[in-house]
This record gives C-alpha cells, structure tokens and sequence, in this order.
C-alpha cells in the first residue's frame, strides 16, 4: 500500500499504474456459480442480488492509485427499483397495447397510429432517462476512500436531448450520428459528480467522422459488388452455363467477408468513439485514457464468442467479468488528487437503482 | 495491537488506526489517542478485500474501517458476521435456501399454469361481459348488417348449442378466413371465411369450435392467462411490454383445442349435420397451404387453428356412411348469410 502521500494530502497519479484489475477468475467462479444455481432456483429473482455480488467484486478487485473501489448497491435495492418501474411502465403499455389492437381491429388505423407513435415516442424519451439515471446510479453506489459520486440531477432534461439528438443524428443519411453520439456522452457526464468535484466532458467528433463514413462505405460497396455478382450469374444463366461449386464458395466467402468487413469497420468507429470520449473527460484535474484499439476490441468479441461455444454458454457467466477487466485493464488515468479536499458527495443517493434501465435492458454505457 | 486504516466518510484521507479489543470491547483508536470505535450494534461487515476485512457503520454512509483479516478473525464475536449472498440467503443458509427455491418454484410455476384453468369458472359473467364488450365494440363499423343472414348464422348456432340463443355472433367485413371466440361470449366470424366455404356445412363444424372455446370457458382463461401470469413472468425476465399478445390472436392450448374439436363433432351429431363439410374446409385450406407457403395463403385461420392430421381425421371419421343427414342450413338461408355484408335486410 503506498498510501504515504496521503497522509500530506496529495497523490501523483502514474499513468501505467493509476488502475488495475486484480481480481482472477479462480476467485471468481464460486460466485458465478452460486449466482446461476441461486438465480435458476428462484425463477430469476435472485438476478438482483446476483448482479449485486457481481459488481461488489469486480469493484472490490479495481485499485485506483493507492485504494480499491466498493460497491454499495444492493440486490435488494435494485429489485424494489425494477418492481417500481414494473408497476407502473407494464400496465400502461400492456392496455395502450390492447387498446391500438382493438382500434386496429376496429379499421380505425388513423388513431392507432397516432397512439402508436405517442407511445413509443414515450418509450424513447424513457430510454434517455434511463440511460442518465443508470449511470447516476452506478457513480451514487462507487465509493472510493469513503467518498461517492453521483448527480444533483433527475434527467428529465436528458431524455429530451436523447430524443432531439438522436433523431436530429439519423437526419442527412445518419451521417451526424457521431456528433449525438459524443455530444450526448458530454451532456450527461457533465451533470455527473464525484465527492464535490463535477465530472467535465468535452468530446467532439474530430477523428470519429473518418471512421463513420467507413462504417457508410462498407454498405454500400458490397451492394455494387452484390450487383455486379448477380449481373455475371444473369448473363452466365443466359449464356446457357450452369454456376458450378465454385462460384457458389466465392458467394459464401463473400457474404462471409461483407459482414466480417462490417464488424471490423463498425468496431474501429467504437474505439476511436471511446478512446476520443474517456480522453475529453476529467474530473478535479484528474484526466482520462481508454487505450483499447480495434484489434482490442476484436480480441474481446471473438474471445467472449468462443468462451460461450467452446463452454456451450456456461462461459456467458464470465461476460461481465471479461468485459469489466477488459475495461479497467484499458483505462489510465493521470494528474494529482487532493484527498484532503475530495470531500463528500451532497447528492441524495437515489433510490430508483436501475429500475428504468432494466426494464428497457440498458446499460450504463 | 494491529494497524489498521479508517475513513471517516467525510473526506477522503485515509487515517491509520490501531485495532484492539480491551475488556471484551472493541478499541479503534487514532494517531492521537482517542478512541473512535462505534457501537457494536451499528458495526456491519462490507467485504474481504484481499488480506483486509472491511467494516462500515449502519449510521454513517462512507465510514470504513479496514482491519487485517487475521486480526479479524482474532477478535471474532467483537465483530459482525460476513455477508455472502445476500441477507435472505444468508439467514438460511446457502443449500437450504436452494431446496427451498427449487420446492417454491416448481410450486410456482405448476400454480402459474394452472391457475387460469381453475380461476375461470370464477370469473363473473357480467364482468367478462363488460370486457368482451369493450374489447370488440361495434368493430369500428365494420359489423355486417343483413338481417336475413344473421338470422341464419343466430339459427345455426341454436341449433349447434342450447346456449346458442345467448350468444353474440357477428360476421365482420373484413377479408381475412378466419373466426375467433372473445371474451363475453362474443364470436366473430371474417366475411371472407364465409366466401372460402364451400356450403353451411363447412361453417358449421368452425362454429361449433369457437362456441366450444366460450362454453368450456377457454376464452376465459385465455383472458386470465393474458392479464395475470404473463404480467409476472414477462416481469422476472425484464422485458416490460414484451407480451402484449391480442386475445384474437391467443393459441389456445394443443388440449383445448382437440377438446373444442370434439365438443363440435358432438354438437354437429346432435344437429344432424354431417362433419364431413368440416373436414372437407380442413383438406382445402391445408392443401392451399401446401402449395403457397403460410405466408402465401393469407389464411390467419392457420395461425391460429393449426390443422393437423389428427383434426383432420376426427372430423373425417366421424361421418356416419348412408346416413341421412341434413345441411346446415337451407340453400336460402346460406346466400343470404353470404351476403350479409352486402345486404342491409329488409
């Protein structure tokens, strides 16, 4: 432990060292197995409580500088949280539901569209919120040194963003998405706090517009390639010639490349989002460095495909775990922190857990 | 006498303490002397955290206490018990709260299926009736209004079931070949199944299934199961809204429907028609299903009423050879049901 700086108040953060992982899979798999045999017994209640050990773990295995994380929320919370929202979100889609299909039924398609659109467009503006307050929540429950983080704010004003943003990237062919994508990232961080000091997030689209036009290119080059293929069968078919094996692997192979190809560009759009967004992010002097390149990334999603086949999805246990390492093990952090002036959060710790979140099966990030 | 490190939970300094015990009392005490133990009711185990046990304070949000594990496990019953899984787990203990899960669960679930099937008879009738009501309304207008062809399909349905009269049966002028038992007993039969008939026989057997749904009271379990269980079980899986199926486009189960189909066979034998007619519109409609896909067909009367071999056969052989039975209704009757939709009656 080198917690000497602490006692005069102020730590250097090393970058190579500021976070790591500790935890081992070893450690690891008794509570993943006890979380599924707990969770199957009980029809999935125990799911809370499950991911309640889960983070406790993951959080308790990541040192940052001189001090590892705990997490404080519980299965209990998180499942009053998702009963709440359950209440009240279910019964008021299931009758809207019953309801359009009895307009439907009735030829009166006009009103049903018109409910139908009021009522997703709710669903949206609920995920936006749900996406604010299921980070909120993550920070309220992140204590490090007996200090938390958190948010002043409900994010009602966020799901509006969400809603005007979002629609406003998918205009002009979707080509501003990456502009929602970062300018969304910053409105919420920014209304995020840590002890006293305000989380700052400046991300823009600088280096991202590149990768997303590729993300575009890959579509539409093997719609031409499509074209043309089918173009050469028509006149082979015309020409009296039958396509024989080989042109049936060629087809295979192609397909199999279009979406290999689509994967690697879409991926190396997410790195670049994620490395552009933890750099734009600070908190108290404190600045941050995801380092997780395509190859990275591609590493993660193969390995995580493979851990499910290869253990006939018992490996889905480890999901989160790999995901969280591979996280932490990605991120650097730099800058000095001053522990006699990080002082307690005033935020009021919500209640709600990830309730909203939940019922939307959303995550934080 | 062991080192062990204190938050305080305002801020974030991290203080180094000495922990002991003294007179069976546990002793924390700071740099400069003082004693800062809390009252062991308030003292709760957060986690192990490698070589340290990590205690907190009920009273205070952030106040950590950090104590080697070995000391820890020194002072013992000075100190809270660990957590594991959960309190209600813990209580009980790790096996026995499995045992219990699985007993509860299978009793759930077995409850769950079931409960449909015994709550139905429950169920008042005004209430279903309000339901069904308002459920299928007056169908948007779509209600054919023919006075001699309802007079006709009412007639059929007396002479199918004793409850017949009470019934609420309405052709709907909308072309798809189907029929569908709602709650209330309200049955709607789809313009363009009649036009797909060949004869008042054929329509004959498909009445007699959906007014079978409503006596033995599968309409209403089906209106139970979409309103009760499912609410719970689409709830522990997370997806809210998720199942928001249509009571039309409810599946009855593969035992109630053989049970309607052979209630109907019983209904046909008693009203003299020959189940033949029936049989015959199963041949039809499989067939076309064969030869366009179940996409191709249109027939939503598939999706809902799958014809199988079985169905097939029961209908088919329960048709009396030589026997003198009578049609369904009278070649009259039939054409004025066929145009219920474009006559408005006399």
């Amino acid at each position: 432990m080198n917690d000497m700086n602490a006692a005069h108040g102020a730590e250097d953060v090393q970058p190579e060292t500021a976070i790591e992982f500790t935890g081992t899979w070893r450690e690891y798999l008794p509570i993943a197995l006890t979380n599924l045999l707990l969770t199957v017994v009980t029809l999935g209640i125990y799911r809370f409580w499950a991911k309640a050990r889960e983070r406790r773990y993951l959080w308790s295995r990541t040192r940052f500088i001189d001090e590892h994380l705990e997490w404080t929320g519980t299965g209990k919370e998180m499942f009053v949280g998702f009963l709440i929202v359950f209440l009240i979100l279910l019964p008021v889609f299931y009758l809207a539901n019953t309801f359009i299909q009895g307009l439907v039924l009735r030829g009166e398609t006009r009103e049903a569209g018109l409910l139908f659109f009021v009522l997703y467009g709710l669903v949206f503006y609920l995920i936006g919120v749900a996406r604010f307050r299921a980070l909120r929540y993550r920070l309220s429950r992140t204590w490090w040194h007996g200090i938390r983080g958190g948010s002043a704010d409900g994010g009602w004003a966020f799901g509006w963003n969400y809603v005007w943003k979002s629609l406003a990237g998918s205009m002009v062919l979707g080509l501003l998405i990456p502009w929602a994508m970062t300018s969304l990232w910053n409105d919420r961080w920014n209304r995020m706090s840590f002890g006293q000091h305000q989380f700052e997030a400046a991300a823009d689209t600088e280096g991202l517009f590149a990768r997303w036009l590729l993300v575009y290119l890959v579509p539409v080059v093997g719609f031409f390639i499509l074209i043309a293929a089918a173009g050469s069968v028509g006149s082979m078919i015309t020409e009296g010639a039958q396509p024989g094996p080989g042109f049936l692997v060629a087809m295979v192979l192609g397909v199999i490349g279009f979406y290999a190809a689509f994967l690697l560009v879409s991926l190396s759009y997410y790195a670049a989002y994620y490395r552009e967004v933890a750099l734009a992010t600070s908190i108290a002097g404190i600045r941050f460095e995801f380092d997780a390149r395509t190859r990275d990334w591609l590493k993660l999603i193969l390995g995580n495909i493979a851990l499910i086949i290869i253990t006939l999805g018992v490996g889905a246990l480890f999901l989160g775990y790999r995901n969280w390492a591979f996280a932490v093990r990605h991120m650097e952090a730099g800058g000095e922190i001053h522990l006699d002036t990080l002082t307690q959060s005033t935020t009021r710790a919500p209640g709600d857990a990830e309730g909203l979140a939940d019922a939307f099966d959303i995550g934080a990030f | 006498m062991e080192e062990g490190w204190l938050y305080d939970g305002v801020t974030a300094v991290r203080r180094p303490v000495t922990v002991s015990a003294e007179d069976g009392r546990l002793r924390v005490e700071l740099a400069d002397g003082s004693d800062v133990a809390p009252p062991l009711q308030k003292l709760t185990h957060v986690e192990s955290r490698g070589e340290w046990e990590v205690y907190g304070r009920s009273d205070v949000q952030g106040w950590r206490l950090g104590i080697p594990a070995e000391l820890a496990r020194e002072l013992g019953k000075l100190l809270p018990g660990r957590q594991r899984y959960g309190r209600w787990i813990d209580r009980v203990g790790l096996v026995p709260a499995i045992v219990v899960g699985v007993a509860l669960s299978a009793l759930a679930i077995f409850f769950g299926s079931h409960f449909p099937v015994w709550a139905a008879p429950y169920v008042p009738a005004s209430w279903e009736k309000r339901f069904g009501d308002a459920l299928v309304g007056d169908f948007g207008g779509k209600f054919c209004k023919g006075k001699e062809g309802q007079a006709a399909i009412n007639k059929l349905a007396a002479e199918l079931s004793p409850r017949g009269p009470s019934l609420n049966i309405r052709v709907v002028d909308i072309p798809v070949v189907n029929a569908a038992a709602l709650p209330g007993g309200n049955v709607v039969v789809f313009d363009k199944l009649l036009q797909e008939a060949d004869g008042p026989d054929e329509l004959a057997g498909i009445l007699g299934h959906e007014i079978a749904h409503i006596e033995e009271r599968h309409v209403t379990q089906s209106m139970i199961r979409e309103f009760g269980f499912d609410l719970i079980v689409a709830g522990l899986g997370g997806t809210a809204g998720a199942n928001a199926d249509a009571l039309l486009a409810a599946r009855y189960s593969r035992g109630s429907e053989s049970q309607a189909d052979s209630d109907a066979v019983k209904m046909l034998a008693r009203a003299n028609i020959s189940p033949g007619g029936t049989a015959g519109f199963f041949d039809r409609i499989s067939r076309q299903e064969i030869s366009m896909g179940p996409v191709g067909t249109g027939l939503s009367y598939l999706s809902t009423h799958p014809v199988s071999e079985d169905r097939r056969r029961l209908f088919r052989s329960k048709v009396v050879p030589g026997h003198d039975y009578r049609p369904a209704l009278s070649e009259e009757e039939w054409q004025a049901l066929r145009g219920i939709c474009t006559r408005t009656g006399r």
